[in-house]
C-alpha cells in the first residue's frame, strides 16, 4: 500500500514537472494584443523626463581653473546633486500648431547652489501646406552634420561634445521652411529663412543688440548625398557662410563634413602685458567624420575639427600663466586682484570647453555586449591634437526598466601643465545619472 | 484498322516542336521570371496598398521572456518613400525615421537635427533593423532570380538589386492562395542566413486588405531573442511627397 502510494506520489510530482515544464511553451502563440484606441491622435499631448544626477569631483588643484574657483577656499573634492524636469507640449488647432520645452533644474554642491528655468523653446507653426511652414517664436535649429561639434551652426548655442544629444535653449525668430520633392537625382530640395531680432531683452547674448539679422539654409538631397549651403548676415554677428554634407556610403557607414568660412570674425586674447586686445581675422572651422556599425554591433562615432578661432598653445599660455602669476602674488600678499582680472578674461571665451584649434573625437558604443541585457557599455575621448592633452569616459547606460535610463559615467581628464586638459578644473569625475520618462 | 502515315520530314518538325516544348517547360527561362515577378508585385499588393497609413506595435522578447513594446504610425507612398514615428514608450516619443530609397535619416526631439542612421542599424534594438522597420516594396528592392512551386507554396529565389540592400538574398514562400508571404530568409552576400521572417494570422483590415496581422522573426545571430510586429490598422492615405523629407520629419505626427 505504502509502495503504491509513494508510486502515485511519483508520478504525480512527474506530471506536475512536466506541466510546469511545458507550461511557458503550451501557449506557443504570444500575446499579440494591440488597443488602438489610447494611441488616438488628440489635440494637446504633452512629455518630458525628470532626471536626478549626482557627481563627485576630484578638483585639479594646481590646475589653472581650480586656483581660479578655488584659491581663497582650497578643496580636493567637491560633490554635487543637480535634478532637472524637462516638459515638452503641443497643442494643435487645424493648421496651427504650437510648440514647447520647458526646462527646470535645481544643482546644490558644497559651495554653492543654482536654480534654472528656462525656456528651451516656444513657437507657433502654421501650415498652409505641406511644403510651406511658418514659424514663430523661440526654436532651436540644430544646423549641420556634426556630432559633437557643429561649426556652421550659426543660429544655435554651442554643443557640449560631452552630451552632444542634450537640448539646447533657442532663439527667437521668425521663419519660413519650404519644401520641393522632384523626381530624378535631385530628390528635395527645401530653403529655410530665419530673421532674428537681437534688440533688449530679446536674444541679447546672440551679437550687438538693435539689429535684424537673415539666416538663410539651402537643403538639397542629391545622388543620395544630404547638402547644405548655409549663410547669417546682419549687424549682430559678422557675415558667414557655411557648407555641409552627409552620405551613406555602405549600409553600415556613413560619412558626414562640415565647412564654415567668417571672413571677418572678431576675436579676443590675451596679451603679454596681461590684457586683452580685439582683432579681426578671416576664419575656417572645418569637420570631418564618419559613423560605422560592426557585426557585432558597435557603433563608432570619429569627428576631425578645426577650429581658426581657436587659441594656439602659446596663446592659452599667456593666460596659464596670469592665474599661475595670480596664485603667486595671492599666497605672498593675499591680494587677489590678479584672479579678479583672470576671471574677467576667462569669461571672454578661455573658459568655454574645448577652446583649442585641433580635437578628435571618438565615440565607441556596443549594444549588449555578451548577452548583457539593456547593458549598453561605451567610451569617448576628445583629443587636443595640439597640445596631446585628453578627456577619456568610459560609461554604461542601462534601459531594462520601461521608460527607465541609468548611465553611470567616469572620466579621466589628463594633460601635462600648461595644457588644456591639465589645467581643467577637474582630474577625474564621477557621474551617476537617472532618468525617468513620461 | 487505318493507319495513318506521315513524311519524314514532317515527323522531324514535329519532333522538334516537341523538344521546343518540352524545354519552355523544365528550363527556368525568360516566362517563369516574368511569372515571378507578377507574383512578387501582386504579393507587395496584398501586404499594403502602394499608398499609406499603418499603426504597429513592435515587440520584442528577451530570452528571459521579457517584452519591450514600441508603438508606431508609419505613412509610405510610392515604392521609395515611408515615415515612421514612435508613439510609445515615453522614452522614444516623437522620434521619428524617414526612408527615401537607401535613404536613412534618424530624428530625436532632444537632439533636434535629423542624422543619417544605416539600414544594418536598429532604432529598437531586437532582430528588427532599420529596414525591416522601414521596409519597402519587395518588388522595389528585389528582382526575383528563381521561382519553383511546392504544394500550397510558391518558392521564390530574391536578389537584390544593389548591394546597399539590407539582405542580398531572399528565400520567399509565398501561399498559392492568398498570395502573400508565409515565411522569409533573409542571407547576407556570404550566403550568412541573417534572420527567418514569419508572417501569421491573416485578418481583414478593410478597403480590400487581408493579410497577416503579425511579423515575427528571429535570427541565429540573436540566439533566444524574438521580435515581432502586430499590425492594427491600414488604411490608404493620399499624401504629399513633401511629407517625406528632413524638413518635415519633426512634424509627422500632424499627418495623424
Amino acid at each position: 500500500m505504502a509502495i503504491k502510494a509513494r508510486k502515485n506520489i511519483y508520478y504525480l510530482v512527474r506530471l506536475l514537472l512536466w506541466v510546469g515544464l511545458l507550461l511557458p511553451f503550451s501557449g506557443h502563440a504570444e500575446d499579440y494584443s494591440f488597443n488602438l484606441d489610447e494611441f488616438e491622435k488628440k489635440n494637446f499631448s504633452w512629455g518630458g523626463y525628470a532626471e536626478l544626477k549626482w557627481d563627485h569631483n576630484w578638483i585639479n588643484q594646481s590646475g589653472t581653473f581650480g586656483l581660479l574657483g578655488f584659491h581663497d577656499n582650497p578643496r580636493a573634492k567637491l560633490d554635487r546633486l543637480t535634478s532637472t524636469v524637462q516638459l515638452d507640449g503641443n497643442y494643435n488647432k487645424g493648421i496651427v500648431d504650437f510648440n514647447w520645452l520647458l526646462q527646470a533644474s535645481a544643482q546644490k554642491d558644497q559651495v554653492d547652489a543654482e536654480q534654472n528655468l528656462d525656456v528651451f523653446f516656444a513657437y507657433a507653426s502654421i501650415k498652409p501646406a505641406p511644403s510651406v511652414t511658418f514659424e514663430l517664436g523661440k526654436k532651436t535649429y540644430k544646423w549641420g552634420k556634426g556630432y559633437a561639434w557643429a561649426p556652421v551652426s550659426f543660429i544655435d548655442r554651442p554643443k557640449d561634445p560631452n552630451n552632444p544629444e542634450d537640448a539646447l535653449e533657442g532663439y527667437i525668430g521668425i521663419g519660413v521652411d519650404l519644401i520641393k520633392s522632384l523626381p530624378g537625382t535631385l530628390k528635395t530640395l527645401a530653403l529655410t529663412g530665419v530673421l532674428l531680432p537681437v534688440f533688449e531683452d530679446v536674444n541679447d547674448d546672440f551679437g550687438v543688440k538693435n539689429h535684424m539679422n537673415l539666416a538663410v539654409k539651402l537643403y538639397f538631397l542629391y545622388r543620395d548625398t544630404d547638402i547644405d549651403f548655409i549663410f547669417l548676415t546682419g549687424d549682430s554677428r559678422s557675415t558667414r557662410y557655411g557648407f555641409d554634407f552627409s552620405k551613406n556610403l555602405a549600409t553600415n557607414f556613413e560619412i558626414h563634413g562640415e565647412i564654415a568660412y567668417i571672413p571677418e570674425q572678431k576675436v579676443k586674447t590675451l596679451n603679454s602685458s596681461g590684457s586683452l586686445e580685439n582683432r579681426e581675422i578671416a576664419v575656417t572651422s572645418y569637420l570631418l567624420g564618419l559613423r560605422y556599425l560592426t557585426a557585432n554591433d558597435i557603433t563608432t562615432i570619429l569627428e576631425f575639427y578645426h577650429n581658426d578661432a581657436g587659441y594656439s598653445e602659446a596663446e592659452m599660455g599667456q593666460f596659464f600663466q596670469l592665474v599661475s602669476d595670480a596664485d603667486t602674488l595671492y599666497n605672498s600678499t593675499d591680494d587677489d586682484s590678479l584672479f579678479q582680472q583672470a576671471a574677467t578674461i576667462s569669461k571672454s571665451g578661455y573658459a568655454k570647453p574645448q577652446v583649442g584649434r585641433n580635437y578628435i573625437y571618438t565615440k565607441v558604443a556596443q549594444k549588449e555586449p555578451f548577452d548583457l541585457l539593456y547593458f549598453t557599455p561605451g567610451i569617448t575621448t576628445i583629443i587636443n591634437l595640439d597640445d596631446k592633452s585628453y578627456s577619456l569616459s568610459p560609461e554604461i547606460v542601462y534601459t531594462g526598466f520601461t521608460n527607465w535610463e541609468l548611465r553611470l559615467r567616469y572620466t579621466q581628464i589628463s594633460g601635462d601643465r600648461y595644457t588644456e586638459h591639465g589645467e581643467k578644473l577637474n582630474e577625474s569625475k564621477l557621474e551617476l545619472r537617472g532618468r525617468y520618462y513620461f | 484498322m487505318q493507319v495513318k502515315t506521315y513524311p519524314s520530314s514532317l515527323k522531324a518538325l514535329f519532333f522538334i516542336l516537341l523538344s521546343i516544348n518540352l524545354l519552355t517547360l523544365t528550363l527556368p527561362g525568360k516566362a517563369s521570371a516574368l511569372d515571378g515577378t507578377k507574383i512578387l508585385l501582386q504579393v507587395d499588393r496584398n501586404l499594403n496598398p502602394e499608398t499609406y497609413e499603418m499603426y504597429r506595435k513592435l515587440i520584442n522578447i528577451e530570452p528571459d521572456g521579457t517584452k519591450k513594446e514600441f508603438v508606431l504610425y508609419s505613412v509610405k507612398k510610392g515604392q521609395d518613400k515611408m515615415v515612421a514615428l514612435f508613439l510609445s514608450p515615453a522614452s522614444e516619443k516623437g522620434r521619428s525615421t524617414l526612408r527615401l530609397d537607401d535613404n536613412m535619416w534618424l530624428y530625436i526631439p532632444n537632439v533636434g537635427k535629423p542624422i543619417r542612421i544605416t539600414s544594418l542599424q536598429s532604432v529598437v534594438g531586437g532582430v528588427f533593423n532599420n529596414s525591416d522597420i522601414l521596409r519597402l516594396d519587395y518588388s522595389a528592392e528585389y528582382d526575383v532570380a528563381n521561382i519553383t512551386e511546392e504544394g500550397d507554396l510558391y518558392l521564390l529565389e530574391l536578389k537584390a538589386k544593389t548591394n546597399t540592400i539590407a539582405y542580398d538574398v531572399l528565400k520567399m514562400q509565398v501561399d498559392k492562395k492568398a498570395l502573400v508571404p508565409t515565411t522569409i530568409d533573409c542571407f547576407a552576400a556570404s550566403g550568412m542566413l541573417i534572420k527567418t521572417l514569419y508572417y501569421k494570422e491573416p485578418k481583414d483590415f478593410g478597403n480590400g486588405i487581408v493579410r497577416p496581422s503579425v511579423l515575427e522573426t528571429d535570427s541565429p545571430l540573436y540566439k533566444g531573442y524574438k521580435s515581432a510586429m502586430v499590425y492594427a490598422k491600414i488604411t490608404p492615405k493620399e499624401l504629399a511627397d513633401e511629407v517625406f523629407s528632413l524638413n518635415y520629419l519633426s512634424r509627422v505626427d500632424e499627418l495623424r
